[in-house]
């Protein structure tokens, strides 16, 4: 019986429900101390003393490290703007300005209180509107003596770190002429991550070489960003990751771990150094606030004939991967819906907040929230049905994202509003019933193109060993869809797989639990690596059994004639005789998702130029609103996603659900505001995430149009369901009210203000 | 301030300063790092254990409070390699994702079971309010109660 498609256990959860796995925060090594940072108090302001003289005569601190102390550079990832300790200036609440380290955690905490910090506090640039403004003080008056990446080009200026503009020129022209012009404003705040394990390192230093003990989702980061900010060869670095608890994009970049590696050389013990919750919140690479204003010229048909769309994202203090994410608008502007020609402007601003960075669904949750709101508008506006609207505009095979990338399956869309109709008909769903509406959103999502491998070596019991830098983030692309894929390949059970945890001294590079990538990219790679080790296994059995390899087949754990059950060897046997012959039997397999083309001339700055390996979605939320308390009530949620092939239902359903409560926390609980530029949230009491009461059981019904380059035509699937959830929760709240909610999240208080205001209409 | 307690059935003695809480006794002191600390502050459920047979939060709770008490973590629940059904049903379920959350989730729903005689969804998931659970979106996790719950 084939796996593929089976429901087996994730490998790892017998470690995990017994209380044995090992996490990042659990691990211990002998002679480890204990690191703490000092961090901003301020959102903005200058240093004017720092003494840390009292702090050394702590009983129990082994060092103290300030800026000046640590590497000089400034470094990044597409703008090198960030230093590892503020120096002169601090840009945000939470930024670290010096590092003590110390026998106990207690002491290291007693060392910072005796540390003598005074600052000369500034006026914040407190949001991406204000920071616009040219009146405003620049958040780094140096910015353009910074250095960029390699290879990266856009434009920057004053407090825009990066900027993303496609203007194909004949858009005035359009809408100039055009029946209907309907534009919209659209706002939403920030999403923390709120991973359950804080982030955290450990650093052994010894002989010249870094080891890093880190859960993360992105290990080769760790060692190429760790290099680039100590300023040694990656091959001084070596980063193990132990089990991670949760991470969903903000542990993508390095965190905690440069400040351990720096105290570890300095004392010569591994440094062990974890974040407190409230400063893992305010540190945090969350979501990104933003602003998206959208115009579109639409005729009487209700065919978009032009569109405008315009977003500012808040990067915060330091630019981070934004720069990256200004892409995002472009690619959302114009797909799932034909928009004819659009222009698209994005800018990421530098701000006195702490810097944000991806998150599960990067940029797609308020941009689809924007295009998907602003389609009940037109909707509403030509007084046409909402869903009518969007079939008349869908995407067909064939058609073009703004950037001119073709979408062979687009037609997939039309598949799953057909889908949605048997499960969830729009006239018997949409039926008129008083504080009761629905709401639809669409979605094509990428998966993340970058590269893996897998080295799989048989071992002579007959089990498999697999070596691979691919992370297990909790999501079980690595404990299901790799450890099914390699046993499927090599016809043996799952519990024969064993997965090396990541470990780059071990493994060849891999790009992390990053974009739904890891079970379609490094699965790929399993499967060139299993071609190789299938053929080795062959030409031994052939030899073994006398036959010839074109009649040999594998089966539960043996080789043999196929449909002879007689003559089969076990693969122990094979591999034992391969080991003391001609040599133990392994093969490394890689794989990278080649881009798809696009048109290089459509926009400026556009740093992630296409969408690889396209998936398609289309949620429905039906929601019920309580007139006393404003209360949202989602009391039905289906799913429709295109996964290409489902390797194993029951993670699948794991991830939409999971990712769907995401995006109703994004939608109904879960925001960091500001009180000038300091978080209001401070703790997960404040931070208010979804429980087990807060959400229904969400309906899933997957399409499998297979991808012919995925393992078994596996797409990415875990990222995409927290995209379209918010507006498909706000176009239906909107629909249950009777008035527009253009704002993130949508709160009992908006409602009941909307509820009264209807009232004293006439 | 030195503390005798039963964890998971075994006697333990320790010697602690005063504040310390009965988390940083299990993780620090006894090595039991199954229980885990995150929000610090009695929100999250994550480090749950039950004390004399009620469920509390380890992160706030006082170890000289358990002076004498016995104590149930994660690393308690199965017969050695014996998994309860609970742990088995999580298992195939797929209630486990990442996993942090986990020990809390079972030591929780271990004591809702033993509690009720029989257990609706309502019930499960309102025993269940005070944990939290960052990736499944609890349905799986509320499935794998309700399959021992009705099993009982």
């Amino acid at each position: 019986m084939s796996l593929i498609g089976a429901s087996v256990p994730r490998g790892d959860a017998v470690a995990k429900v017994t209380g044995r796995a090992v996490y990042g925060v659990d691990v211990r090594l002998p002679g480890m101390v204990h690191a703490r940072l000092l961090r901003s108090p301020i959102p903005a302001g200058r240093i004017v003393t720092l003494d840390v003289d009292d702090a050394w005569a702590v009983d129990g601190v082994l060092a103290v490290c300030t800026a000046d102390d640590a590497p000089p550079r400034r470094t990044g990832l597409a703008v090198y703007d960030q230093r590892l300790f503020a120096d002169d200036v601090v840009r945000y609440e939470g930024e670290p300005i010096a590092a003590v380290v110390a026998e106990t955690e207690a002491a290291a905490r007693r060392a910072l209180e005796a540390i003598r910090l005074e600052l000369e506090p500034w006026e914040p640039v407190a949001g991406p509107e204000q920071a616009l403004d040219p009146a405003t003080r620049l958040v780094h008056p140096h910015w353009a003596e910074y250095e960029v990446a390699p290879g990266l080009e856009f434009r920057r200026h004053g407090n825009v770190a990066a900027e993303m503009i496609s203007d194909p020129g004949d858009v005035d022209a359009v809408f100039a002429r055009a029946p209907f012009v309907v534009e919209d404003e659209y706002r939403a705040n920030r999403q923390y991550q709120a991973y359950l394990e804080p982030k955290h390192a450990v650093v052994d230093y010894q002989g010249g070489r870094y080891t890093v003990y880190v859960a993360h989702q992105y290990p080769f980061n760790v060692r190429d960003r760790l290099a680039q900010i100590l300023g040694v060869a990656v091959s001084r670095i070596r980063v193990v990751c132990p089990t991670i608890g949760g991470g969903f994009g903000a542990k993508l970049d390095v965190g905690l771990e440069p400040y351990a590696a720096v105290l570890a050389r300095k004392v010569g013990r591994p440094v062990r150094i974890v974040n407190d919750r409230l400063e893992d919140l305010l540190t945090c690479t969350s979501r990104e606030d933003a602003i998206v204003q959208i115009r579109s010229a639409v005729d009487e048909d209700g065919r978009i004939l032009a569109r405008e769309l315009t977003c500012l994202m808040n990067c915060g203090a330091y630019a981070g991967d934004m720069p990256f994410l200004a892409s995002i608008p472009l690619h959302l502007a114009g797909s799932v819906y034909r928009v004819g020609t659009a222009r698209v402007e994005a800018r990421v601003l530098y701000t006195n907040t702490a810097p944000t960075g991806a998150m599960r669904g990067v940029g797609g949750t308020y941009l689809t929230f924007a295009v998907e709101r602003h389609m009940d508008h037109i909707a509403a506006e030509l007084g046409m049905g909402r869903r009518e609207l969007r079939l008349r505009n869908l995407f067909r095979d064939g058609d073009r994202m703004l950037t001119g990338q073709v979408i062979d399956q687009a037609g997939t869309l039309r598949q799953a509003f057909d889908r949605m109709e048997q499960v969830a008909p729009w006239a018997q769903v949409t039926a008129p019933r008083p504080l009761h509406g629905v709401g639809l959103a669409a979605l094509i999502w990428l998966t993340n193109p970058m590269p893996g491998s897998a080295t799989l070596k048989l071992n002579e019991d007959g089990t498999l060993g697999v070596v691979t830098a691919a992370t297990e983030n909790g999501s079980g692309a690595v404990a299901m869809g790799l450890t099914q894929i390699a046993a499927e390949e090599l016809g043996l059970r799952p519990s024969d797989v064993v997965v090396l945890a990541p470990d780059t001294d071990a493994a060849a590079y891999d790009a992390g639990s990053q974009g739904s990538r890891t079970t379609h990219v490094v699965g790929a790679a399993i499967r060139k690596a299993a071609a190789e080790v299938r053929r080795r296994i062959f030409d031994v059995a052939a030899e073994m059994l006398e036959v010839s390899v074109d009649d040999l087949e594998l089966v539960d754990g043996t080789v043999g004639v196929v449909g002879d059950p007689g003559s089969r060897v076990p693969l122990g046997e094979v591999a034992r005789t391969a080991t003391f012959t001609t040599g133990p039997i392994a093969a490394t397999g890689a794989y990278r998702t080649p881009m798809p083309a696009h048109d290089p001339t459509c926009a400026t700055g556009l740093l992630f130029p296409s969408f690889p390996t396209p998936t398609f979605h289309l949620h429905l939320a039906e929601v019920e609103v309580d007139p006393v308390t404003g209360r949202i009530h989602v009391v039905r949620y289906v799913v429709v996603q295109d996964v290409g092939r489902a390797i194993n239902p029951t993670g699948i359903r794991g991830q939409i659900q999971g990712g769907v409560t995401q995006g109703l926390g994004y939608a109904l609980f879960e925001q960091l505001d500001f009180d000038g530029a300091r978080y209001r949230q401070r703790s997960l009491e404040t931070y208010r995430l979804p429980t087990a009461v807060d959400v229904p059981r969400v309906e899933v019904e997957l399409i499998e149009n297979a991808d012919p380059a995925g393992p078994y035509g596996a797409k990415g699937v875990a990222e995409p369901p927290v995209v379209p959830v918010a507006v498909a929760v706000a176009n239906a709240v909107s629909d249950a009210v009777g008035a527009p909610f253009d704002r993130l999240p949508v709160t009992p208080e908006d409602v009941l203000a909307a509820l009264e205001e209807r009232r004293r209409r006439p | 301030m030195e503390l005798s307690l039963t964890v998971n059935g075994q006697p333990a003695v320790v010697d602690v300063p005063p504040g310390t809480t009965l988390l940083e006794v299990l993780r620090d002191e006894l090595g039991l790092t199954g229980t885990k600390e995150v929000c610090d502050e009695g929100e999250c459920g994550a480090c749950t254990v039950i004390v004399d047979g009620r469920p509390l939060d380890a992160c706030i709770y006082a170890a000289h409070a358990a002076d004498r008490a016995e104590v149930l973590t994660v690393e308690g629940l199965a017969a050695g390699d014996e998994l309860t059904d609970l742990q088995r049903a999580f298992v195939e379920a797929g209630s486990v994702q990442c996993g942090f959350c986990t020990p809390g989730f079972l030591v929780m729903a271990t004591h809702l079971l033993e509690t009720a005689a029989e257990l609706s969804e309502e019930q499960v998931r309102r025993g269940l309010a005070g944990n939290l659970c960052r990736c499944t979106g609890y349905a799986q996790i509320v499935d794998a109660v309700l399959a021992v719950g009705r099993g009982a």
